[in-house]
């Protein structure tokens, strides 16, 4: 009976572990065939360079993204200072601006006769401005444009596990005689600690699968080296043995996240939870945590979509021939099936663990949401190749023709592929949200008379409704902004605002994407404010 | 429950428009993304019936999907912006032959193979800022000369992974010798001004700026800035800026070219010939000539004022067969890498 | 039959062996047992067994004629309509009180309660948080919200683990007062899982001491105090002390630390036989002019009572419990007398 159960449980992840697993074996097996010697040129030349890049820029958006999520969510959570409100909100809003977004408006302003030219010599000519203003690019630039698209991840997770800190926690540390910094670094820090490092591996992984803002800027990151010994140097293999390479670093985030979790559970609110009292600032430090968000949130947010308005403003004529209604609707449809098919699959998958407390099981899942790391365009390929062999198969084992059509150059590839990129986040993101409800809550369940089945639908749904719909968001939203694999894998005459975005910037048309990434950032955010408005009221 | 089920045969409906396709139509992939070709496909559907539709997306993401696609795939014609992207596509064996007595005599023989064709010509020009540099310094100025010590710190140029970068060295292999190159490349890397970054235009602001005295950059980027399309600021600044072009007194300027090709498994392939034949007509030629300010590729057809007043009548280079661009790559980019250009 | 049976259960978990051949059970549906034993030794375990939570590994357990776990047979725990009510708080943390409380409502399928929600509220003195969160409540509260919950499904078997653990002494009277009250009138029957004997006293028609893997005894509470079977039985009550005697002649006892001590002896000793007796504190008598005079090492003030812990010439420890009266002489004093005659009125001996 016991053991029954448990297979049941193991065959659903067990297929989506081989789906995910499609691409990292046809890397793996990429390993065994031949290879130009690009790969050996590289490692004479330039291939520490490239790691040394990576290494760089993913230490300095670490730094920086904790530094602004960690920090802005501690305020918001155990403060009271003049526009909290506003900001604990509005600071999710810059989710809205892609990266490469980000690059653009941060080069236009920048750059030589930017936009930062064109203001200061509106204010006062005669000077050669071009000199003065700093030059934001290379690594610098995809550095601030990472960490001010990507610190959100961190701010909303890190600020959920705060949330679920009991005050006596804290009058416990004052009892103790810790002031304000100790209790933040020796009680609140430790205690949210899953949730920083799960903002921070989502982090990480971002960075390190970033192609549109490193190659912007032409920082020489491992996602480049990948980009480049494919697409100019027309070798997919080297381009597969560096994304294995990539994956073998992602594993490592993978491995400190589900060690650190394992050895404490902190999540759970204990029997004495208590809400925490917030503590008003007053006079300077007020104003200087003012600022601080102030100046987070008009980074993040202000500053590009200022650069967008700026653009459609001064370019009036492009903004007449767009399809906006088509690719709405392009975007819905991509959207709702793939939330919704996320969404099912991370909840039957969590449950299954959940039953279960089995470890293989949950080594079952790490591996299913190490597809996250697979750089867009690797995805993109392998499933590809992936796609043509299996309907290959399929032709010659039931006599059809034209099953290939079906695969390719239809959205079914593109779901496939948004679902083994987004799983993660699905998986993870319920997961977070599921340890927080006890265990013993479902034997508590049993004993009022509900099935496995009830507990599931009448307790745990409710529990995690506004998790649920937190995720879809974050899954919606990375969808709108997904480049790469959209571009590559979508049907004939299929756009969305990134694919549309990306097609005028590629082609030096950086001030015609304004009108696409403008809509895709209002969207954006109109779901942002729905949420805010109807989900989380008091967050 | 019944939501639940209209959704899924909304979606598995979905997937199967997406996999029939209509007959009077042309399916293209293409890596040139101009707003103003939309237009001409456009006209091309009037003219003729037949419905351009567009995948447009990276050269080599585009091969290799249609690689896979095989035999299934419904892309009928495959549009590059560049020689080398062509050859390794015809490298690949994705296109078929064309057979077209219009495009062997309108397309010069150096721009063209049996299995594909140019459609319009770029040059990769030297551009200068005359406050800083001049008229002595480019008499008779080659590309060949930008490894003298004359240009320590002077130039401008994008990385090394820049497909027209890499076409270039590719071009300058193929007259000079892989040695002479590498020599040559390990003097130009050294005269650079700043580490490599940003696009063409991006250098030509440079070069206005004064960041550097001269880039080496694609010729219509300049017409696109003098246009006014990219605001005031940038108008002014082109004006800064003068025109070369290097090799007059040889070989020619290097020549790129946006081109095309019939797929091998076109469904629609005779409407592809059209295609390819439309876009080669006088017609089409001076719509791209007009609003792209590129060189058209046959005779007849007036360049744009804006990019006519560099000058009509400079030697192109019509002897180097841009399929050599492909040949030359992996050769170019490896003595790029090795000279340390980033 | 019975109507609820626990037969020779074994259970052991990856480690260790927690039950060893465990077995007891509840004659008459209504009828209310306690469980008692120090904490750790798996008191827990048999209400987990019970409510389906954990699977044993030998033995049955049979709730009104059906099987509820054997070697074959294992009925899901939402099958049982068994209820435990958890230790630590098990409120669902997205529901408020009443929310919970109406979720096991919504599950009684053994007709409507005695007693309605806010009467069982009111008796438990939460009616005022009924549209409070568990984290907006104190410990206690949401344990009592707990045992509600339990009770309002109307359960065939009620579990209630350390159901008071949480309570200030005055509140726990009062609240035992009418739980014991509820559990009459609703007629369920539960097993009370506690470590204080005054609870399981008051409650339990029926207490089972478990001590080391096994009942020691299970007996009516009566029985426990006044026939307790073996001697860790009075080791874990904290009864008094056993000393050796010889049975010297009818009804009279020999000590060597206190001399003779008169009883009525079960005939089934014997003249000249040595044994040991129960001596408990209240079988001792203050008299200040005894000539059994006893150094007091420690003192104990209990209120009306003192406890005092003696020292005999053997160095035995012997307690004597005196009404407080005396307590002034006996402060100034190093010697306890004790009365003579020594009586022991309910005799128990090994």
């Amino acid at each position: 009976m016991k053991n029954l159960n448990n297979k049941i449980w193991f065959i659903l992840p067990f297929i989506i572990s081989l789906l995910v697993f499609i691409p990292i074996a046809i890397i793996i097996y990429s390993f065994f065939l031949e290879t130009s010697d690009y790969i050996s040129l590289l490692s004479k030349t330039y291939l520490l360079n490239y790691l040394v890049q990576t290494f760089i820029l993913l230490i300095s958006v670490i730094f920086l993204t904790s530094i602004l999520g960690i920090g802005s969510a501690y305020f918001v959570t155990f403060y009271k200072f003049p526009g909290c409100n506003f900001f604990s909100w509005s600071l999710i809003l810059s989710f809205a601006i892609p990266g490469y977004i980000y690059a653009y408006s941060l080069n236009a302003f920048f750059s030589n006769y930017g936009v930062g030219y064109t203001l200061l010599n509106f204010i006062y000519s005669g000077i050669n401005y071009n000199e003065v203003i700093p030059k934001i690019n290379g690594i610098k630039g995809a550095i601030i444009s990472l960490s001010f698209s990507l610190f959100v991840y961190v701010y909303l997770i890190v600020r959920i596990s705060f949330n679920y800190q009991s005050q006596n926690m804290i009058d416990a540390a004052k009892n103790l005689g810790f002031g304000p910094i100790k209790i933040f670094t020796r009680i609140l820090l430790p205690a949210a600690r899953p949730g920083i490092i799960v903002g921070l591996s989502l982090v990480g992984m971002e960075v390190l699968s970033d192609f549109g803002t490193v190659s912007f800027f032409s920082v020489n990151t491992l996602t480049l080296a990948i980009y480049d010994s494919w697409l100019i140097y027309d070798d997919l293999t080297t381009a597969n043995q560096f994304s294995f390479y990539l994956i073998l670093f992602i594993f490592l985030f993978f491995f400190i996240e589900n060690y650190t979790r394992s050895r404490s559970k902190f999540h759970t609110p204990s029997k004495s939870f208590k809400d925490i009292k917030k503590i008003t600032l007053k006079g300077n430090k007020a104003r200087f945590v003012t600022l601080f968000f102030f100046l987070i949130f008009f980074c993040s947010f202000i500053f590009p979509l200022m650069q967008m308005i700026y653009w459609i403003v001064k370019f009036p004529k492009f903004y007449g021939v767009f399809e906006f209604m088509e690719i709405f609707l392009n975007t819905l449809y991509l959207i709702s099936i793939s939330t919704s098919i996320l969404i099912i699959f991370s909840l039957i998958i969590n449950y299954g663990i959940r039953l279960n407390q089995n470890s293989l099981l949950s080594y079952l899942t790490i591996i299913c949401t190490s597809g996250y790391a697979i750089p867009g365009v690797i995805m993109a390929v392998t499933l590809l190749t992936f796609f043509s062999y299996f309907s290959e198969i399929i032709e010659k084992l039931f006599y059809l023709n034209n099953i290939k059509n079906f695969f390719i150059g239809t959205t079914f590839a593109l779901f496939v592929a948004y679902f083994i990129r987004f799983f993660s986040l699905a998986v993870n993101g319920i997961k977070s949200g599921y340890e927080k409800l006890n265990t013993s809550m479902d034997s508590a369940s049993a004993m009022l008379g509900f099935s496995k089945l009830k507990t599931f639908k009448k307790i745990h749904l409710s529990f995690l409704k506004k998790n649920l719909i937190l995720i879809s968001l974050l899954i919606a939203i990375d969808i709108i902004k997904e480049l790469p694999m959209t571009l590559i894998l979508r049907p004939y005459n299929f756009e969305t605002f990134a694919t549309k975005a990306y097609y005028y910037a590629s082609q030096d048309l950086v001030e015609l994407a304004s009108t696409p990434s403008l809509l895709l950032v209002l969207i954006t955010s109109f779901l942002i404010l729905i949420l805010k408005r109807f989900i989380l009221k008091d967050f | 429950m019944l939501k639940k089920k209209a959704f899924f045969f909304i979606f598995i409906f979905q997937i199967i428009l997406q996999s029939t396709a209509l007959s009077k139509e042309v399916n293209i992939f293409t890596s040139r993304h101009y707003e103003s070709d939309i237009k001409l496909y456009e006209i091309f559907r009037k003219n003729t019936g037949i419905k351009v539709n567009i995948i447009s997306g990276e050269a080599k993401a585009l091969e290799k999907r249609i690689i896979e696609e095989g035999k299934s795939s419904k892309a009928d014609v495959f549009i590059t912006v560049d020689a080398g992207a062509l050859g390794s596509a015809h490298d690949k064996g994705i296109f078929q032959e064309i057979k077209s007595k219009t495009l062997e005599t309108s397309i010069p023989k150096n721009f063209r193979t049996s299995h594909w064709v140019g459609i319009t010509k770029r040059a990769r020009v030297i551009y200068y800022n005359p406050e800083k540099v001049t008229s002595e310094d480019l008499k008779n100025l080659s590309y060949e000369d930008l490894s003298s010590e004359k240009w320590k710190n002077r130039i401008a140029i994008r990385p090394s992974s820049n497909i027209y970068n890499i076409s270039l060295v590719s071009s300058i292999i193929e007259n000079q010798g892989v040695e002479k190159t590498e020599i040559w490349l390990k003097g130009f890397v050294k005269n650079f001004s700043r580490e490599p970054m940003g696009d063409d235009r991006a250098q030509i602001l440079a070069v206005a700026a004064k960041e550097a005295d001269i880039a080496v950059a694609n010729s219509y980027y300049i017409a696109i800035m003098l246009s006014g399309e990219k605001g005031e600021e940038q108008k002014k600044a082109a004006k800064k800026v003068k025109v070369h072009f290097p090799n007059q007194n040889n070989r020619g300027t290097h020549m790129n070219i946006s081109g095309a090709g019939i797929l091998k498994n076109a469904p629609n392939k005779e409407n592809a010939r059209k295609f390819i034949e439309f876009l080669l007509s006088k017609e089409a030629q001076q719509h791209i000539v007009n609003n792209t300010y590129e060189y058209p590729m046959i005779k007849g057809v007036k360049l744009n004022p804006l990019i006519e007043q560099f000058g009509s009548e400079f030697k192109q280079d019509m002897t180097t067969k841009v399929d050599s661009y492909f040949k030359n790559q992996s050769k170019a980019l490896e003595i790029m890498k090795i000279s340390g250009w980033r | 039959m019975n109507f609820f049976e626990y037969k020779n259960v074994d259970f052991s978990n990856s480690k260790n062996i927690i039950l060893e051949n465990v077995s007891f059970s509840i004659k008459n549906k209504g009828q209310t047992i306690c469980l008692l034993g120090p904490s750790g030794v798996g008191k827990t375990t048999i209400l987990r067994t019970i409510a389906g939570l954990k699977y044993i590994s030998n033995g049955e357990i049979i709730l009104n004629k059906k099987i509820l776990s054997n070697n074959k047979i294992f009925i899901e725990p939402e099958k049982r309509n068994v209820s435990l009510s958890f230790q630590d708080n098990a409120l669902f943390p997205h529901f408020d009180i009443e929310k919970n409380i109406k979720l096991a409502i919504s599950k009684n399928n053994n007709g409507p309660l005695f007693f309605s929600t806010d009467e069982l509220m009111d008796l438990f003195f939460i009616k005022h948080l009924k549209k409070k969160y568990p984290h907006e409540v104190s410990a206690g509260e949401a344990q009592r919200a707990c045992v509600i919950r339990s009770i309002s499904k109307n359960p065939d078997l009620l579990l209630l683990d350390e159901p008071f653990a949480n309570l200030d002494h005055n509140l726990k009277e009062i609240i035992q007062k009418n739980l014991k009250d509820i559990l009459k009138k609703t007629f369920i029957t539960t097993i009370i899982v506690t470590h204080d004997k005054n609870e399981a006293f008051y409650f339990g028609d029926y207490c089972g001491v478990l001590l080391n893997k096994k009942f020691e005894q299970f007996d009516t509470p009566f029985n426990l105090h006044y026939k307790p079977q073996t001697k860790k039985i009075l080791e874990f009550f904290n009864r008094g002390t056993l000393i050796p005697v010889k049975f010297i002649k009818k009804n009279t006892l020999y000590n060597d630390d206190l001399g003779e001590i008169n009883a009525e002896v079960p005939t089934t000793f014997s003249i000249n036989q040595s044994f040991e007796i129960l001596i408990q504190p209240e079988d001792l008598h203050f008299d200040e002019s005894s000539n059994l005079q006893l150094e007091i090492i420690d003192r104990k003030f209990n209120g009306s009572n003192s406890i005092y812990v003696l020292n005999t010439k053997n160095n035995n420890k012997i307690s004597a419990s005196v009404i407080s009266d005396h307590y002034r002489i006996l402060e100034e004093n190093k010697k306890f007398g004790i009365k003579k005659p020594i009586y022991i009125s309910n005799l128990i001996c090994f």
